[in-house]
C-alpha cells in the first residue's frame, strides 16, 4: 500500500516536474515573439478564451444588458483578466446590435 | 412746274399704295400653314415641357420633404437611444438572464438484465442577477426525475422529483485582480466542477475519479487572474475556506467519509461545522496561448482539512489538470486527482484517479460536406482505485453532432473492465440529446 502511494507521489512529482518545465521552455521560448507582440481585439480574445471550454456563442444570442450579466458570470467563472472581460464585452456588445 | 411736282408726289404715293397693295400679300405669303402649325406644335411641346418639368419639382419638392422628415426621425430615434443608454431602464427584469442546460438520454446497460431505456438526464437551469457592474448573485440548479420505489417490494414504481442546488454564490468584483465569492461555491479542484455542464461535456457522462472530489462547498474564496503581456497568457488563482468534507456516522472509519455535506446549517436548525475546523485550499493555473485557437493550460489544485467529527483527521486532496488546443479541430485534456484521508480502522486511504479525454472536429479535414463538418469524434481513457479493493478501467469511444452551437447529439460506447466489492456496471451505450441556453 505504502509502496503504491510512494511510487503515485513519485509519478506525480515526474509529471508536475515535466509539467512546469514544458512550461518555463514555452515561456522562455516566448521572448522572440514579444517584440512583435500586439494588444489583441476584443474578438480575438473571444477566439482564444472561449472556445476553450464551450463552442462559441453568437454575439445576437442574447442583447446588450444580457451580455453585461454574463460577462460579470464568465470573468468569474473562467478567471479571466478584468480588462480582457471588458474587451470581450465591448466586442460582443458591439456584434449583439442592440 | 407746281402742279407737275403735287402730281408727281400723288403719282409716286398712289405708285407706293399699289406696291404696298401688291408686296403686303406676298410678305404674308411667307409664313405657311405648316410653318404655322410646327410653331405652333412647338410651342405646345414645349408648354408641356414646361408642365412636365413643374411636376418633377413638384416630386423632389415632396421627395425632399420625406428625406428631411426621415433624417429628423432617425435623429430623434438616436438621440432617445443614446439617451436610454445613458440612462438605462431599471425594472425586475433587465439585470436578470437565465443559462444554463437540459439533456435527455437514451441508455443501454450491458450485461445486469437491464432493459434499454429513455432518460431525463439533467435540466440544469443557471440563474444570474446583476446588482450592479461588479455584484452578481448566480444560483445553478440540477432537477432530476427518478423512479421510486414501492414500499413492500422495493419493485420501482411512481416516481418522484428532486431540486438540488449546485452552487449559489455571491460574486463581488473588488478590483481588477481580486474577485470575492461567497456562499454553495462550485470547488476549483481541477477544473472539472466549473466546466462540467452537459453542453460543455463532450462525453453524455463524467470522467472517473470526480466522486473523489467535492464538486462544491459552503464557504468564501478569492479568485482573479492577471494577464502576462498582451498575447492572452494569464496566470490565475483561487484561494477559499469551506466547511469541508465530514463524516456519515461523526466516526472516523473509511467508509465514513462524506463529501457532499457539511453546508453550515444543521438538520436541528442550528448553524455550525461538523468538525473542529474549515478546511483551506486553492488553484494556480498558467495559460498560454500562442495563437487563436492554439493553447495550453496547466493547473495545480489542492485542499485540506480534517473531516471527521473529534478532528482527528485530515482529508486532503491535489489535483493537476492540463488542457491542449492544437487548432479549432483539436482538443486534448485530462485530469490526475489524488486523495488521502486518515482513519482509525485502515490507516490512510488513498483514492486516485487518471482521466484523459480527445476530440477532433472533423472540420479540420476541410472536406466540403456539411454533414461531416458538423461531427466530432471524441475518445476517453479513465481509470480509478478507491483504495478500498476496487479499482475501474474505462475506455470510451464516441461522438458529438453539433446540430447548432448549442444543440448536440452525443453517443458514446463504454468498455468497462471494473473489478472489486463496489464494481461498477458492464459496457454501456449512452445517447445523449444536450442544449446549453
Amino acid at each position: 500500500m505504502k509502496k503504491t502511494q510512494t511510487t503515485l507521489w513519485h509519478t506525480s512529482l515526474f509529471v508536475g516536474v515535466c509539467v512546469i518545465s514544458l512550461g518555463l521552455s514555452l515561456a522562455c521560448a516566448a521572448p522572440p515573439e514579444k517584440k512583435a507582440e500586439k494588444k489583441l481585439t476584443g474578438a480575438e480574445l473571444y477566439a482564444i478564451n472561449c472556445n476553450r471550454c464551450h463552442a462559441e456563442r453568437y454575439p445576437t444570442e442574447f442583447n446588450s444588458g444580457q451580455w453585461q450579466t454574463l460577462m460579470i458570470h464568465m470573468r468569474v467563472r473562467a478567471n479571466l483578466p478584468a480588462k480582457q472581460a471588458k474587451e470581450i464585452l465591448k466586442y460582443m456588445k458591439e456584434e449583439a446590435g442592440n | 412746274m407746281k402742279k407737275n411736282f403735287n402730281s408727281r408726289i400723288l403719282g409716286t404715293a398712289a405708285a407706293s399704295c399699289v406696291l404696298g397693295l401688291t408686296v403686303s400679300p406676298r410678305a404674308s405669303a411667307a409664313i405657311s400653314d405648316e410653318d404655322f402649325n410646327a410653331l405652333k406644335s412647338t410651342v405646345q411641346q414645349l408648354q408641356s415641357e414646361r408642365a412636365q418639368d413643374k411636376q418633377q419639382i413638384q416630386q423632389l419638392q415632396q421627395q425632399l420633404g420625406e428625406t428631411q422628415s426621415l433624417a429628423t426621425n432617425a435623429v430623434e430615434k438616436a438621440d432617445a437611444v443614446a439617451q436610454a443608454q445613458a440612462t438605462p431602464v431599471r425594472n425586475a427584469l433587465h439585470n436578470f438572464t437565465m443559462v444554463g442546460d437540459a439533456e435527455i438520454q437514451y441508455a443501454k446497460t450491458f450485461g445486469n438484465n437491464t432493459h434499454s431505456g429513455f432518460l431525463l438526464a439533467d435540466f440544469a437551469p443557471i440563474f444570474l442577477y446583476r446588482a450592479n457592474d461588479s455584484i452578481l448573485f448566480e444560483a445553478g440548479f440540477d432537477v432530476m426525475l427518478q423512479n421510486g420505489a414501492e414500499p413492500v417490494s422495493g419493485h420501482d414504481s411512481g416516481s418522484s422529483t428532486s431540486v438540488g442546488i449546485s452552487f449559489a454564490q455571491l460574486d463581488y468584483l473588488i478590483n481588477d485582480y481580486v474577485t470575492f465569492v461567497g456562499g454553495y461555491m462550485l470547488l476549483p479542484l481541477g477544473t472539472y466542477s466549473e466546466r462540467s455542464a452537459g453542453f460543455l461535456n463532450k462525453m453524455p457522462d463524467g470522467p472517473l475519479g470526480r466522486e473523489f472530489l467535492p464538486g462544491a462547498g459552503a464557504g468564501a474564496q478569492l479568485r482573479g487572474a492577471f494577464a502576462v503581456g498582451e498575447s492572452g497568457q494569464m496566470i490565475t488563482y483561487s484561494v477559499y475556506g469551506a466547511n469541508g468534507p465530514s463524516s456519515l456516522d461523526g466516526l472516523d472509519g473509511a467508509g465514513s467519509l462524506d463529501l457532499g455535506g457539511n453546508v453550515g446549517l444543521l438538520n436541528n436548525g442550528n448553524t455550525g461545522n461538523l468538525h473542529t475546523a474549515p478546511s483551506g485550499g486553492g488553484r494556480l493555473g498558467w495559460f498560454y496561448p500562442w495563437a487563436a485557437h492554439k493553447d495550453l493550460e496547466i493547473g495545480l489544485s489542492g485542499q485540506t482539512g480534517v473531516w471527521d467529527d473529534a478532528g482527528n483527521h485530515n482529508w486532503s486532496a491535489a489535483v493537476l489538470d492540463a488542457a491542449l488546443h492544437l487548432g479549432p479541430s483539436f482538443e486534448l485534456k485530462g485530469e490526475f486527482i489524488n486523495s488521502w484521508y486518515g482513519t482509525s480502522d485502515v490507516g490512510t486511504v488513498h483514492p486516485w484517479a487518471v482521466w484523459t479525454q480527445a476530440g477532433y472536429k472533423l472540420a479540420g479535414l476541410n472536406l466540403d460536406m456539411p454533414v461531416i463538418n458538423d461531427i466530432e469524434l471524441v475518445g476517453r481513457f479513465d481509470k480509478e482505485n478507491d483504495a478500498q479493493g476496487t479499482s475501474t478501467d474505462r475506455y470510451t469511444a464516441g461522438f458529438v453532432y453539433y446540430l447548432t452551437n448549442t444543440l448536440l447529439l452525443e453517443g458514446d460506447y463504454e468498455w468497462l473492465h471494473s473489478r472489486g466489492p463496489a464494481a461498477l456496471p458492464s459496457n454501456e451505450i449512452i445517447l445523449q440529446m444536450s442544449y446549453g441556453f
